[in-house]
């Protein structure tokens, strides 16, 4: 057969095939691995099912990749995760196509949780937890616990980021946790010196966090619950109170220039609605950002026991204000390395 | 330069040293005169490296005693023992100039600097490198290498002087040039010397007295002229020159190698029972009529060699043994030159008539 | 000179070029390799780190790195390089001196020993630091079993632990070279000093080791400059405290996602480096000991 003849052929089966083909897709790009792994449990194959499309899959590592296909306007995601602060900073930036609130309803998720470009669509929180063994019936309550060293003596560990630190310091100090921000910057550091002679360890990484707890390195720390609760189930000796817990999420966001941005707000809004937000839970532990799945039956009162999101874990909790991160992430995190370095 | 101290005697004594079930030396002793040149001379292995080391104090022997006129030596370690060893790789330190090399056990000596300066040049003279001083070791030829190393060596007017084959690594011709140029130091300084080699000639050329050792012990020590004259037994025949044997027997202090009587030197009676006729290739002539009052031994030619400065005829002795005999290439000599397949008579003088005993040496 | 002969001569310099043409052909590939993979990216970061998040050209990534936060990092990262690549030559040269002059089986032995981590993960390894090094670590129990010390030490998650963790992975750079250079001297060296007066001390120190110095030159240029861009161990065994150079780098990627910080910070890293190497062969030549004479 000639090249010629071969070419024809070609594309009169890629004729044939477009009809077949009909089926439309989005690609999907989240964190990878277990994460994933229950996103497409709870939300993926569903929506796929539901609304007749084919979801593709993809990981990302940041939102310099969101800032890298969109800059190159070769944009291939169509709905993509991140943190709620990342999802800021496209914002910002003018990365992000507005969502339609028509096809996404996002009334059960908090204001602090949305904007009009993109949606939380899981919670989970950074908590304080202790080692039992060394603590025994004494339970610490509160942020202001880590900085009592009389009463709960015995070794530190923090993530190695302001994040989380500055918050704890403060209302160590005695700052209202409805009232932190704008975060008092000066004051936290001041009162951060404290706890630095009994830090063992800065974390650097969910897994370091874990280890620290789970091994007995360390008595006190504040760590993102889905880590502490891992360990807790293997028998590790430890406990955690969502008491004062920093509440944070992560968010869908659609890229500036998706090439199927109307199904993908579509996929979003099915993969919010109540009943998938409620799944979630199912598979990992993260709480659904939509307070309106608790009310589905899907989520037992023992399960919500120990999601950051139930209502009883919201009452006391404070939610991390991405917003005044972003636009101080730079400066406090110089002066945090600085800080930790002396 | 001269040797200021007055060279001492080095006396060994029943020095033995085995490894696992080989023994390297056994028993071996030997006694060097004050300023003596001694030569150690064996096949590799046979054990004259292991006594170098042993002297040097690098090798601990398992019993024995090394004295250096009367100072017991053994238990010393090298530094201690002030000798100059010169290595056949040279063993200049590649990071020193020259200079530096020479100089250095003057330096470990704590010699001042002008003084170091002087000296070294001296040394470096005695050697001709003149002004070689401040090269590099590796701009050096290997001649150059090897002088340098004798410099460094003697720089420091140490008791003894070993040297381990030092001349291994050199061409023939620059070899002998050296030989004759340490023979000539060595008359100079009158510095005791162990010379180590497994090249009979250059132990022949070189040596006051030579030591064979075979096998860790010492087959014979004696003057290089009665080594090759008078080898004591096959060993020394065999390794020292070159050498056939001829078996003869023995009996009544006359010995006959087949049916004839061998003439034999001015009072020489040898032992009865089996015995080898030692016949080196230059010492036959081609017998010349009766041959009055020399050893006759008849056979026929095999084939003849061009060896340059000699022919080296072989020769089947009528008792079927090989021979052979060298035949300068003179023009008198080559016109009477018999030709392979033709039967020869050849001639041995009395005094070349050595007889060894016929089991090798134990 | 007949006209065959002349004939010849050309044929013979076709066949020569067609060989070195044929060489050329055969590095390509090397070429290209080396240029994408090494030369391509480095410009590409060069670039980076001069421009702004809309591309416009600016210094703004070296300014920052005037911050404490930065220099502090900086320091850190030489200081435990310096010390890392001293205790290796202090650890390394003993145990190569002790490959070098013991029995084939036990060289075998040691030789295993030191070659041991190149098998092994590196995140293990540091792993398995943190696991002897810790609180409740095997060091710390048995020495409060033993009673040799009341409270348990601060081991790790801080600079000991570290330089501890990273001189173990960095120990057979040291080692390596270093023994080939020792096996490399010629035992006669050392004899020959000692004949000539030198007792074992001085000959070592006179003879033996400025003959070794190549090797430990090439060690600890290859330790110090691995050092330099360290990131793994120190990033699990340093609490956090440690923050070298290499993790200000991760941390600008991963924080704030702004690659024209982690190009510049790579950069700098990059001209030490460089200056580092250029320095040492200026005072040692270190061409020289890598690469022969």
């Amino acid at each position: 057969m000639s090249i010629k003849g071969s070419v024809v052929v070609a594309m009169a089966v890629g004729v044939l095939a477009v009809p077949a083909g009909a089926q439309q897709s989005i690609t999907v790009a989240s964190w990878g691995g277990a994460y994933q792994d229950a996103q497409r449990k709870a939300w993926f194959e569903p929506a796929a099912k539901d609304l007749g499309i084919t979801i593709k899959e993809d990981t990302t590592s940041g939102i310099a990749d969101v800032r890298a296909q969109v800059k190159s306007g070769t944009v291939t995601w169509d709905l993509v995760q991140q943190g709620t602060n990342g999802c800021i900073l496209l914002e910002r930036e003018g990365n992000l196509e507005k969502l339609d609130p028509a096809v996404v309803k996002t009334d059960g998720v908090p204001a602090d949780m949305k904007s009009d470009y993109w949606v939380a669509n899981l919670v989970y929180s950074t908590v304080l937890a202790w080692n039992t063994k060394t603590y025994k019936d004494k339970k610490p309550k509160g942020w202001a616990d880590m900085y009592n060293f009389k009463d709960f003596p015995g070794g530190r560990s923090m993530r190695r980021s302001p994040m989380y630190n500055l918050e704890a310091a403060l209302i160590a100090d005695g700052v209202d946790p409805q009232k932190l921000y704008p975060l008092d910057v000066d004051r936290a550091f001041k009162k951060m010196r404290e706890l630095k002679p009994h830090i063992v360890s800065w974390w650097p990484s969910g897994a370091a966090s874990a280890q620290l707890i789970n091994d007995g390195e360390i008595d006190m720390i504040g760590l993102w619950n889905g880590r502490v609760q891992a360990v807790m189930k293997e028998g590790a000796a430890a406990d955690l109170t969502f008491n004062q817990q920093i509440i944070l999420a992560d968010c869908w966001a659609i890229p500036k220039g998706a090439p199927n941005k109307a199904m993908a707000m579509k996929a979003m809004a099915h993969m919010m609605t109540p009943q998938a937000q409620a799944r979630l839970p199912l598979y990992i532990n993260y709480g659904p950002a939509n307070a309106k799945a608790y009310d589905t039956g899907t989520i037992t009162p023992e399960m919500a026991k120990g999601l950051p999101s139930s209502p009883e874990n919201l009452k006391n909790s404070f939610t991390l204000d991405v917003k005044w991160w972003a636009d101080n992430l730079d400066a406090v995190t110089k002066r945090f390395d600085q800080f930790i370095q002396e | 330069m001269t040797v200021s101290r007055s060279a001492p005697t080095v006396t060994i004594r029943e020095v033995t040293k085995t490894y696992g079930r080989f023994r390297a030396l056994d028993a071996v002793s030997l006694d060097i005169a004050a300023g003596e040149f001694v030569t150690l001379l064996g096949p590799s292995g046979s054990g004259k490296t292991t006594l170098l080391m042993v002297l040097a104090g690098f090798v601990r022997p398992d019993s024995g005693s090394i004295r250096f006129g009367e100072t017991e030596m053994v238990l010393e370690p090298p530094h201690r023992r002030d000798i100059g060893i010169v290595f056949q790789n040279y063993a200049l330190f590649p990071h020193m100039t020259v200079a530096g090399n020479v100089g250095y056990p003057l330096r470990l000596r704590r010699v001042g600097k002008s003084e170091i300066a002087r000296r070294v040049e001296e040394a470096l003279a005695l050697v001709q490198l003149q002004g070689y001083g401040e090269r590099r070791v590796d701009q050096l030829s290997g001649g150059q290498k090897q002088r340098v190393a004798l410099a460094r060596a003697i720089v420091f007017e140490p008791r003894i002087l070993l040297m381990d084959e030092p001349l291994s690594a050199l061409d023939k011709k620059l070899r002998e040039q050296m030989q004759i140029e340490i023979r000539q130091l060595h008359e100079r300084l009158g510095i005791t010397t162990v010379y180590v080699t497994h090249d009979q000639r250059e132990a022949l050329t070189m040596s006051d007295r030579i030591a064979v050792i075979d096998q860790g012990r010492f087959a014979q020590i004696d003057t290089p002229d009665r080594l090759y004259e008078r080898p004591a037994n096959r060993f020394v025949a065999d390794f020292v020159g070159e050498s056939h044997f001829l078996p003869v027997t023995v009996a009544d202090g006359s010995a006959r190698l087949g049916d004839r009587i061998l003439r034999l030197a001015d009072g020489v009676r040898p032992p009865s029972g089996a015995a080898l006729l030692v016949v080196r290739p230059e010492k036959l002539d081609l017998a010349e009529g009766a041959g009055e009052g020399l050893n006759r031994i008849e056979g026929t030619v095999e084939g003849s060699v061009y060896q340059g400065e000699s022919f080296l005829l072989q020769v089947r002795t009528s008792d079927g043994n090989r021979i052979a005999m060298r035949q300068p290439t003179r023009r008198a000599a080559l016109r009477r030159l018999p030709q392979p397949g033709e039967p020869v008579a050849l001639a041995l003088h009395p005094d070349d008539t050595i007889l060894v005993a016929a089991e090798p040496a134990p | 000179m007949s006209d065959g002969a002349g004939a010849n001569a050309a044929a013979l310099a076709r066949a020569e070029r067609r060989e070195a043409q044929g060489l050329f052909l055969l590095c390509s590939p090397a070429v290209l390799l080396i240029a994408f993979v090494i030369f391509l990216p480095i410009g590409w970061l060069f670039t980076l780190s001069f421009t702004d998040e809309q591309g416009a050209f600016t210094l703004g990534h070296y300014a920052r790195m005037l911050h404490p936060a930065y220099t502090r990092s900086f320091q850190t990262t030489l200081e435990l390089s310096f010390l890392v690549t001293g205790i290796c030559c202090l650890l390394g040269y003993p145990l190569a001196y002790l490959m070098s002059q013991v029995s084939k089986g036990w060289r075998a032995v040691i030789f295993v020993c030191v070659l041991f981590p190149f098998w092994t993960s590196l995140l293990v390894r540091t792993y398995a630091w943190l696991v002897l090094l810790q609180r409740r670590g095997m060091v710390n129990t048995w020495l409060q079993d033993v009673g040799l010390i009341d409270a348990p030490l601060r081991l790790v998650h801080n600079f000991t632990g570290t330089a501890i963790g990273m001189t173990q992975i960095m120990l057979p750079f040291m080692v390596l070279p270093l023994y080939a250079a020792m096996t490399s001297v010629d035992r006669d060296f050392v004899k020959a000093a000692a004949s000539l007066g030198a007792s074992p001390v001085k000959s070592f120190w006179q003879v033996f080791f400025p003959l070794t110095l190549p090797g430990l030159l090439a060690g600890v240029v290859l330790v110090f400059v691995l050092c330099l861009g360290f990131y793994v161990t120190p990033a699990v065994l340093g609490g956090g405290r440690v923050l070298m150079w290499s993790m200000s780098i991760e941390r600008s990627v991963a924080v704030y996602s702004d690659w024209g910080a982690a190009s510049a910070l790579g950069v700098v890293l990059l001209v030490v480096t460089l200056g580092i190497l250029w320095l040492m062969n200026r005072l040692f030549g270190v061409g020289r000991a890598i690469g022969g004479r």
